[in-house]
């Protein structure tokens, strides 16, 4: 289970979180969308441990990221938006040095590594150096090394991002098979078929704040619209009137 | 399940060795660039040698003169002692001047049948190739003068040494090996200006490079302190700074030894025992080097900066070494709880054959240690901060 409580967060004169609180449980998808600029990768990387938040607080599991940073890691896989591949590596080797990492190590970790390899269509590049990957490949590695230590709650930000059509079906299936385990996922995207056919619960995020919760079917009562983009816009919109109301 | 923080240093180090180490440029010039200096020294000490060989063993040397005819016997007397005469050019100030000769003789027609009379020696003294030859010749003219002298005083019913009131014996202690002397002060200034450049690619692309990649941050999502993943890049970088030193040193002591042995006027290069105590004593002052290249790296902007400042790192230590080769200090207790100077004097007394003081190696040692250590903490806090990837 991932939990932002109240999170606020500034950089200079510029804030990014304004009070962000949400909830995502296990066994569920919970898709945290927004407009570019609304805060979703500096809450992201709160809950992650990479940042400190100003006011407020991030559980992984129970766990409050800020105090118990490397418990909270241990559960938690993220796929960031930046891939960041080392380009002299293989996709076998990346998998193996962020498991080494995670604390895995041995046969276990080599059966983890072909386990991911299997299940992301990884075979036939995973032994060549990452230098030349198409943007697909990169994912795919990026994912296995969210993956490769088991985790319970899952990140993932934009996680068809680049992908080809059969790709990033073997993405959402894969998304939805961890599911189907009982594994907390947080994802974003701007895809709104993905997050449709994917997401549980939704979140809407607009400057730092929660502008809308529920799941989709809940969101689209609420804004009397069965498509999921104008669901989005609305919400917004009504957003934007309360701020200059 | 590995476990501690030295599992996490070893992952990460073993990771980064075998990262760069398929980066056959950067390996390349690993190896090559630590053999640029040792080449420029050795180069210059065979030619030294080469001057020093001719100086003593050519039989002969050839002078171009105007007027011999009007001296016979000073002629005689210089060609018994191997002077070949041949003809100068027309003009020969023009040509001493130009450098066509090193010398030319003008002996006047006044001389002619005189007993005492003076000669020209045409000479451009700012080249440093026409010294030796000059001396030489004067040198030789005196002995004639004091020749001559002699028989005189002699038909005089005097001493033969009669007209010479002090006489001079030059005793060289050093002899011609203060030559190679010269060459081999040069290496320590060499050497750790190695040192602060041998890890350097390593430290950048490891710190700041891989926050431009974006690579930084997927490896600080991982369980491990930030401290720890910054030993371990720090400990890769070392390595690559040994590996240079080591090769370095070797450099030197191969190339430094074909050059020595082109002349057995020139004393023996360091032997390969003094390059390995260096090459240890040289540990601390390696740390200091990464310990530095991190935290520059860790407060630059982009890899651009990074290598700007960095590349100018090398020159500070190594400039007062530059110095130290012209005007040669002497270790003391103080010099020597200086970081890196301390043990660049050290490295400076191993390298002329003199023995080092254990005091003075021990506070080289500790204040250059602690020195790398209160930096790396620096660059570990630096590390810790969230503009490390925030600005990425």
């Amino acid at each position: 289970m991932i939990e932002m409580d109240r999170l606020c967060k500034s950089f200079g004169g510029v804030r990014a979180l304004d009070g962000l609180s949400l909830c995502a449980t296990d066994g569920r998808v919970t898709g945290l969308i927004g407009p570019n600029g609304a805060g979703k990768t500096t809450a992201f990387r709160i809950v992650s441990g990479l940042l400190a938040p100003d006011r407020g607080r991030a559980r992984v599991d129970g766990l409050n990221v800020a105090r118990q940073r490397a418990q909270a890691q241990r559960q938690l896989g993220v796929l960031p938006d930046v891939r960041g591949l080392y380009p002299r590596l293989s996709g076998r080797e990346h998998m193996r040095y962020f498991g080494q990492l995670q604390g895995a190590n041995g046969a276990q970790l080599d059966a983890d590594i072909d386990g991911l390899v299997d299940r992301l269509g990884m075979a036939d590049f995973v032994d060549r150096p990452a230098r030349g990957y198409s943007r697909g490949q990169e994912l795919k590695v990026a994912l296995g090394r969210a993956l490769v230590h088991r985790p319970k709650n899952l990140i993932l930000d934009e996680p068809t991002n680049g992908l080809d059509v059969m790709s990033s079906r073997a993405v959402r299936q894969l998304i939805a098979k961890m599911k189907a385990d009982g594994h907390c996922i947080l994802i974003s995207s701007h895809i709104m078929s993905e997050v449709s056919a994917l997401c549980d619960d939704l979140v809407i995020v607009a400057g730092g704040r929660v502008a809308a919760v529920g799941t989709p079917a809940d969101l689209r009562r609420q804004t009397g619209t069965d498509d999921l983009e104008e669901v989005f816009v609305r919400v917004l919109a009504d957003g934007a009137n309360v701020e200059s109301g | 399940m590995m476990a501690g923080w030295w599992c996490h240093v070893r992952t990460v180090l073993t990771k980064e060795l075998r990262d760069h180490g398929r980066d056959r440029r950067a390996l390349l010039l690993a190896l090559i660039y630590p053999m640029m200096g040792p080449l420029l020294v050795a180069g210059g000490l065979a030619l030294a040698g080469k001057t020093l060989q001719g100086d003593f063993r050519e039989q002969f040397i050839d002078i171009p003169a105007v007027g011999l005819a009007a001296a016979p016997d000073l002629v005689d007397f210089l060609e018994r002692r191997n002077v070949r005469f041949v003809a100068a050019p027309k003009d020969p100030k023009n040509a001493v001047r130009q450098g066509r000769v090193p010398v030319v003789l003008v002996v006047p027609k006044s001389a002619r049948g005189q007993t005492q009379f003076t000669v020209q020696l045409l000479t451009n003294l700012g080249r440093v190739d026409n010294l030796r030859i000059t001396a030489r010749l004067s040198e030789m003219i005196r002995a004639y003068n004091r020749d001559i002298g002699a028989q005189k005083a002699r038909a005089a019913g005097l001493a033969a040494d009669y007209g010479t009131t002090v006489q001079i014996e030059r005793i060289n202690v050093a002899r011609d090996a203060n030559v190679a002397v010269f060459f081999y002060n040069m290496m320590a200034p060499l050497v750790i200006f190695m040192i602060f450049l041998g890890g350097v690619h390593l430290a950048i692309d490891t710190t700041v490079g891989e926050r431009e990649r974006g690579s930084l941050e997927p490896l600080l999502l991982a369980p491990v302190e930030r401290w720890v993943l910054l030993l371990a890049k720090a400990a890769a970088a070392g390595a690559f700074t040994i590996l240079t030193t080591a090769v370095n040193l070797a450099a030197f002591g191969i190339f430094l030894g074909l050059a020595a042995r082109t002349s057995d006027r020139l004393v023996a290069p360091p032997g390969w025992d003094v390059l390995a105590l260096i090459l240890v004593l040289a540990i601390p002052m390696m740390a200091l080097a990464v310990a530095l290249q991190m935290a520059v790296a860790m407060v630059s902007r982009s890899m651009k900066e990074a290598q700007i400042y960095l590349g100018l790192l090398p020159l500070v230590p190594a400039l007062p070494g530059m110095v130290m080769v012209f005007s040669p200090l002497n270790p003391t207790t103080m010099t020597a709880l200086v970081p890196v100077l301390g043990q660049m004097l050290l490295i400076n007394q191993m390298i002329a054959g003199q023995a080092v003081s254990a005091a003075h190696v021990l506070a080289a040692t500790v204040s250059t240690t602690l020195a790398a250590a209160a930096i790396f903490c620096l660059a570990a806090r630096w590390f810790r901060r969230e503009k490390m990837f925030v600005l990425g």
